[in-house]
C-alpha cells in the first residue's frame, strides 16, 4: 500500500529528467548544429559570388588570349589557394592549377581522365537550356565541398549561348573559433549528478534536492539554449555582412580589371539556378528588408524546432510518469526469450514493410516526379495538394456539344465506383459459385471426387499472369475462341474491348474463373466440419432441403466464409494482374481500377508523389472497410 | 564432421580457382534472337580476336520484354552490364533518372559523328548531348507482292487508284493492309503533313492543324473502303500471306513473317498529294550502343561501341543479321547495294523522322491511341485531337510544376 506514492514520484522524477534532457539538451545540440550549417552555407554563398564574378569577367573577354590574361589577373588579386580552370568544348582554355604547366599548359585538349569536367560543363549547359525553355528547374551551377574550401562550376556564356564552363576552387578562409562545449556539458552533468547523489545519500532530503537540482538544470540549460539562439542570430548577421563585403570586394576587383563603370554585384549572389536572391544591392550593401526577413526566417525555424522538441519532452514526461515505459520495460524483461525469437521478424518487417509504407506516405505529401528525384523531400513538400486534386475533382461526367454524355475516365470517383462494382460482382460470383461447387463436391458417395477436386483447383494453381494472357487472346475479335463460339450460335462477333461494358465482362469472366477455387476450398473445408447428426435431426423434424441449408449450413459456414470474404474483397480490390493484362484499361481508361491507375500515374506519367497519394487513399479505403467488416461480424457472432 | 570438411574443401576448391581465373571483362547485353543474335556474336568474336583488344567482351542475350526495366533497375546500382544495345525510346527517361547512360560526346569528334546517317545521331541526342552510337535503324516502308502488283505507287493519288482496283470486299481482298489503328504507323502520315506530337521544347502539339489534316486523309481512305476493318497485325500478316492484300505498310519485322513463296518487294512510302507532294515520314527507331554510367571500363566499352558500329561489323550485321546499319559506309559495299530490301530501307530512312526520345513519350501513347480509336470509329479528328492535347498537356505540366 505504501509503495505506490514513492514509486510514482520516482517515475515522474525520471520522466521529468528525461523530458528536460531531451527538450533542452536536444535543443541546445540542434541549435549548435544549425549554426554550423548556417556558417557552412554562408561560405558556399560567398564562393558562389566569387565564381559568378569570375564567370562574368571571363565571359566579357573577347578572345582566348584575353581570357588567359583575365584569369591570371584574377589569380593575382585573390588569396593564393584559389585555382581557376576555363573549359570551352573539349579544350582547356586557361588554368591556374600548378599541375597545368609546361607540357600540360593551357590551351590544350582535355585528357581522358578529365572527362568528368567535360561532362560537368555539358550538364550545366543542359541546365541553362532547360531553364530557358521553361522546363522543370535544373541547377545551372554546381558546388562541391572540400572541407572549408569550395569548388564552384559556372557556365561560360558568349552571345547568350553557353560555350563552356569556369571552374573555381575557393580556398577556406580562417575558421571561426568554436566555443568549447565542455562547460555546458559539465554544468548539466553536474546537476544530474547532484540529484542522483542526493536521492541516494539523503533520502529524507531527496525531494528538496530533486527540486533544487532540477531548477539548476533548467537554469543552466536555458542559459545555454538562449546563448545558442542568440549566437545563431549573430551568425546570420555576420554572414550577411561578410557576403556584402565579398560582393563589394569582387565588384571593386572586377572594376579594376575591366574598367567597367557600373556592375550589378548583387546579381552574383544566386541560388543553384542562378536566380539572384536579392539580398545584396548592386553597390554591395545589404537590402535591409530582405536581410531582416532572412534573419526572422532562421529564427522562426529554430523556434519551431525547439517547440517540437519541447513537445517531445512533454510526451516523454507523460509516458514515463504515468508508467508506460515501466510497463513496456517489465513486459520486455519478463518475455525476454519470446522477444528474442521474434526480433529477426520485427527487424525484417520494419525494413521491408513499415519503412516503405511510411516512406510512401511521406512521398504522397510531396511533388516528386522524374525530374526532381535528386532533390530532398523537404524541398518538394506540397502538403495535402495531391489529396486535394484526387478527392476534390468531381467532374466525372459532362454533356458534350452533340448531347451525349462524356465520361472522364481518369477521375478518381469513376475509377473508385468501377473498382467497387468490380469487387462486389467478383466476390458475389466467387462465393456463390464456389459454395455451389463445394456443396456438389460434398455429396456423399460422389465418384472420382479427388479428380474433380484437382481439376477444379487448377485455375487457382496456374500462374494467373499466363492464364490472364490466354483469356485476353480468347476474346480477340478475329481469332478468339469466344467470338467463334458466338458465331456458331449465330450471334455477331463482338469487339470486346471497344466498349466499357463488354470490356468489363472480359475481366469479370477471367477473374470469375480464377477466383472460385479459393472459395470452393474454404467452403468445402467448412462443410466437412459440420456434424452429420444435425442434418439427421433436421430431417427427422421434417425440414426441407432448403430449410436445412438456411438453418444449419449457412450459419456453420459463416466463421470460415467471413474471413475468406474479407480476404477476397481486399485481393479483388487490388487485382492488378487481371485488369492490367486482360483489358489494360481499354477502352480509353474506362476499365481501370484504382491500383492500375496509380501504377500508370507512377510509371507512365512519372508523377511519383501523386501516385503515392493514390496508393495511400487505397490503403485508407481498405482499412476503413476492414475495420467496419470486423465490427459487423463480431457483432453478429455475439448473437 | 569429416563430411562437413570434405564439403567445405570441395566448395573452396571450386570457388578459389574460379575467382582467380576471373579477369576484367566487358559485359554486353542485347535482346537479339535468331539470325541477328548469331551475327552479333560473330562480331563480338571478331572483336575479341583482334590483337589490340585490351578487354574482351562477353555478350548476354536478355529477353526484350523486361530489358528496359532490368536496365533501369540494375545499372544505377552498379549491377548491370558495361554496354547495352537498345532503342532510343526509353533514353530520355534513363538520362533524367541519372546514373544509367554515360554521355559520350567527349569521345566523339565530328569525323566520327559524320560517319553515320545524321538523323540516327539525332535520335540518340538528348538536350544536346550524345548518349550512344547508332547501330541500326528500323522504319516502315511499302512492302508489296510483286506478283499482284509489279510497280508500287509513288503518290497517294496513285495509291488510292491502285488499291481500289485491287479491292474486292466479297472475296475478302483489300488493296492496302496496314495497322492504321496503331499510332506508331499513323505517325508517318502526321509527320508527312508537317505535324508531330512534340515540338523542340517538348511541348505537346497533338492538335496541330497538320495532324488534323493527316487524320482527315486517313478517314478519307477508310471511307474509300480499300483497307480492312480492325487491322490487327495477325490479320495483316494473314492477308498478305494469302495474297489477299498486295500492299502493306510495315517494317523489317514484317519480313520475317512473310510466307516463303511470296515474291515481295520493298519500296519507299508514297508522297502525299494532299500535302503538296511531301513524302510520308515514318518514325525511325534507332538502336544505339550505350555505355553504362557505372561501368568500370568506360574507355574500353566505348572502343567496342566504335567497333560494333564500324564498317566491318556493319557488313556482317547487314548481310547475316538482316539489320539496316546506321553507318553510311556500309551501303557502299556491292553486296549490300545488291540487296533490294536493304537499299529500299536506306532510301526510306532519308525522309524518316527520329522518334522522340524524351521521357514524356510514355505518357503520349494513351491519349494518342484513344484519339485514333475515336477517329477510326467515325468521330471528328479535330475534337479527338483536342481532347488528346488537353490530356497530354496536363500530364506534361504536372512534371514541370515549380511547386
Amino acid at each position: 500500500m505504501n509503495e505506490r506514492p514513492p514509486a510514482s514520484r520516482t517515475r515522474f522524477g525520471v520522466g521529468l529528467l528525461l523530458g528536460l534532457v531531451v527538450a533542452l539538451g536536444g535543443g541546445w545540440a540542434l541549435l549548435r548544429g544549425a549554426r554550423a550549417q548556417l556558417e557552412d552555407d554562408w561560405i558556399t554563398r560567398r564562393a558562389i559570388v566569387a565564381a559568378n564574378a569570375l564567370g562574368a569577367l571571363v565571359g566579357q573577354a573577347p578572345d582566348d588570349a584575353a581570357v588567359r590574361k583575365a584569369v591570371t589577373a584574377w589569380q593575382e588579386t585573390h588569396p593564393p589557394g584559389t585555382r581557376v580552370r576555363v573549359i570551352r568544348g573539349t579544350t582547356l582554355e586557361a588554368s591556374t592549377e600548378p599541375a597545368d604547366t609546361g607540357e600540360k599548359a593551357a590551351p590544350r585538349r582535355l585528357a581522358r581522365e578529365e572527362k568528368p569536367l567535360y561532362d560537368q560543363a555539358q550538364r550545366l549547359r543542359a541546365g541553362v537550356d532547360t531553364n530557358r525553355e521553361g522546363g522543370a528547374p535544373k541547377p545551372e551551377l554546381e558546388v562541391e565541398r572540400e572541407g572549408g574550401a569550395r569548388r564552384v562550376a559556372v557556365p561560360l556564356e558568349a552571345d547568350g549561348k553557353v560555350t563552356g564552363m569556369v571552374h573555381v576552387l575557393v580556398p577556406a578562409d580562417a575558421s571561426t573559433g568554436r566555443r568549447s562545449p565542455l562547460q555546458a556539458v559539465l554544468l548539466l552533468f553536474g546537476a544530474m549528478l547532484l540529484y542522483v547523489l542526493g536521492a541516494w545519500l539523503l533520502p529524507p532530503r531527496a525531494a528538496l534536492l530533486a527540486v533544487a537540482s532540477t531548477a539548476l538544470f533548467c537554469l543552466a540549460a536555458a542559459f545555454f539554449v538562449g546563448g545558442e539562439l542568440r549566437a545563431l542570430g549573430l551568425a546570420e548577421r555576420d554572414g550577411q555582412r561578410a557576403l556584402a563585403g565579398t560582393v563589394a570586394a569582387e565588384v571593386d576587383r572586377t572594376r579594376t580589371l575591366t574598367g567597367a563603370a557600373t556592375l550589378d554585384g548583387g546579381a552574383w549572389d544566386t541560388d543553384l539556378t542562378r536566380k539572384p536572391r536579392g539580398l545584396i544591392t548592386g553597390a554591395g550593401a545589404i537590402d535591409r528588408e530582405k536581410g531582416e526577413a532572412e534573419a526572422q526566417e532562421i529564427r522562426r525555424r529554430a523556434l519551431r524546432s525547439l517547440m517540437a522538441l519541447g513537445a517531445l519532452g512533454f510526451v516523454l514526461l507523460v509516458v514515463v510518469g504515468f508508467g508506460g515505459a515501466n510497463r513496456v520495460g517489465r513486459a520486455l524483461v519478463s518475455n525476454r526469450q519470446a522477444y528474442a525469437y521474434i526480433a529477426p521478424a520485427i527487424i525484417g518487417t520494419t525494413l521491408l514493410v513499415f519503412f516503405p509504407f511510411f516512406y510512401g506516405i511521406a512521398l504522397s505529401f510531396t511533388d516528386s516526379n522524374i525530374y526532381n528525384t535528386n532533390l530532398p523531400l523537404s524541398e518538394l513538400w506540397v502538403g495535402l495538394r495531391n489529396y486535394g486534386t484526387i478527392l476534390g475533382d468531381f467532374g466525372v461526367v459532362r454533356r458534350a456539344a452533340d448531347g451525349h454524355w462524356v465520361f472522364n475516365y481518369l477521375n478518381f470517383y469513376w475509377t473508385f465506383l468501377f473498382t467497387v462494382i468490380w469487387t462486389i460482382t467478383n466476390v458475389v460470383w466467387g462465393v456463390s459459385f464456389g459454395l455451389l461447387l463445394a456443396l456438389v463436391l460434398n455429396t456423399k458417395g460422389l465418384a472420382l471426387r479427388p479428380i474433380y477436386r484437382v481439376l477444379l483447383i487448377l485455375p487457382w494453381a496456374m500462374p494467373n499472369y499466363i492464364t490472364a494472357l490466354i483469356w485476353k487472346g480468347m476474346f480477340h475479335r478475329q481469332f478468339g475462341v469466344v467470338n467463334q463460339v458466338l458465331a456458331i450460335f449465330g450471334f455477331e462477333p463482338l469487339s470486346w474491348f471497344d466498349r466499357p461494358f463488354t470490356s468489363f465482362l472480359t475481366a469479370l469472366a477471367t477473374n470469375g474463373w480464377l477466383s472460385f477455387p479459393f472459395m470452393m476450398v474454404v467452403s468445402l473445408g467448412a462443410l466437412q466440419s459440420i456434424p452429420a447428426d444435425l442434418y439427421e435431426a433436421a430431417r427427422v423434424d421434417g425440414a426441407s432441403r432448403w430449410q436445412q441449408f438456411r438453418a444449419i449450413t449457412l450459419p456453420s459456414l459463416k466463421p470460415a466464409l467471413v474471413p475468406a470474404v474479407i480476404l477476397s474483397v481486399v485481393w479483388t480490390f487490388n487485382m492488378f494482374n487481371i485488369i492490367y493484362l486482360v483489358t489494360a484499361g481499354e477502352p480509353g481508361g474506362s476499365t481501370e481500377i484504382l491500383i492500375t491507375q496509380a501504377y500508370k500515374y507512377a510509371f507512365q506519367r512519372y508523377q511519383y508523389g501523386y501516385a503515392a497519394a493514390y496508393a495511400t487513399i487505397i490503403f485508407a479505403i481498405l482499412l476503413v472497410y476492414g475495420t467496419i467488416q470486423n465490427r459487423v461480424t463480431r457483432a453478429t457472432e455475439a448473437l | 564432421m569429416r563430411n562437413l570438411l570434405v564439403v567445405l574443401a570441395a566448395v573452396v576448391g571450386v570457388v578459389v580457382p574460379g575467382t582467380a581465373a576471373a579477369q576484367a571483362k566487358l559485359v554486353a547485353w542485347h535482346s537479339y534472337r535468331g539470325g541477328e543474335k548469331s551475327a552479333f556474336e560473330k562480331v563480338v568474336a571478331a572483336y575479341n580476336a583482334r590483337p589490340d583488344t585490351k578487354i574482351k567482351v562477353d555478350p548476354l542475350a536478355v529477353p526484350f520484354d523486361a530489358f528496359a526495366d532490368k536496365i533501369s533497375a540494375a545499372v544505377p546500382r552498379g549491377k548491370g552490364p558495361d554496354i547495352f544495345i537498345y532503342a532510343q525510346d526509353r533514353m530520355g527517361g534513363w538520362v533524367e533518372a541519372g546514373n544509367t547512360v554515360e554521355p559520350i560526346d567527349f569521345y566523339v569528334d565530328d569525323a566520327l559523328k559524320g560517319r553515320f546517317i545524321p538523323t540516327t545521331v539525332e535520335a540518340l541526342t538528348y538536350r544536346g548531348n550524345l548518349y550512344g552510337l547508332p547501330l541500326d535503324y528500323k522504319v516502315i516502308a511499302l512492302i508489296h507482292n510483286k506478283k499482284l502488283l509489279k510497280t508500287p505507287p509513288k503518290t497517294t493519288g496513285e495509291l488510292v487508284k491502285v488499291a481500289q482496283g485491287l479491292t474486292s470486299k466479297g472475296a475478302g481482298k483489300f488493296g492496302l493492309a496496314w495497322s492504321y489503328g496503331d499510332f506508331y504507323y499513323v505517325a508517318s502520315l502526321l509527320n508527312g503533313f508537317g505535324g508531330g506530337v512534340f515540338d523542340k521544347s517538348t511541348r505537346p502539339t497533338m492538335n496541330a492543324p497538320e495532324n488534323v489534316k493527316a487524320l482527315e486523309l486517313l478517314v478519307k481512305w477508310e471511307k474509300a473502303g480499300f483497307m480492312p476493318a480492325e487491322p490487327s497485325s495477325a490479320l495483316i500478316t494473314s492477308l498478305f500471306n494469302e495474297e489477299k492484300a498486295p500492299m502493306v505498310f510495315s517494317g523489317p519485322w514484317f519480313l520475317g513473317e512473310v510466307a516463303s513463296g511470296i515474291d515481295y518487294g520493298v519500296a519507299p512510302l508514297p508522297t502525299i498529294d494532299e500535302a503538296g507532294g511531301k513524302p510520308m515520314r515514318p518514325w525511325m527507331t534507332v538502336e544505339g550502343v550505350f555505355v553504362s554510367a557505372q561501368s568500370q571500363h568506360k574507355d574500353a566499352a566505348f572502343e567496342f561501341a566504335k567497333y560494333v558500329t564500324g564498317a566491318e561489323a556493319g557488313k556482317v550485321m547487314a548481310l547475316e543479321g538482316r539489320q539496316s546499319p546506321a553507318l553510311k559506309a556500309v551501303y557502299d559495299d556491292p553486296k549490300v547495294q545488291a540487296d533490294p530490301v536493304l537499299s529500299a530501307f536506306r532510301k526510306q530512312v532519308e525522309v524518316a523522322v527520329p522518334m522522340p526520345n524524351v521521357a514524356e513519350m510514355t505518357m503520349m501513347w494513351s491519349p494518342a491511341t484513344t484519339a485514333l480509336n475515336k477517329v477510326n470509329a467515325g468521330n471528328s479528328p479535330k475534337e479527338a485531337m483536342d481532347v488528346a492535347q488537353k490530356a497530354l498537356q496536363k500530364d506534361v505540366d504536372a512534371l514541370r510544376k515549380k511547386k
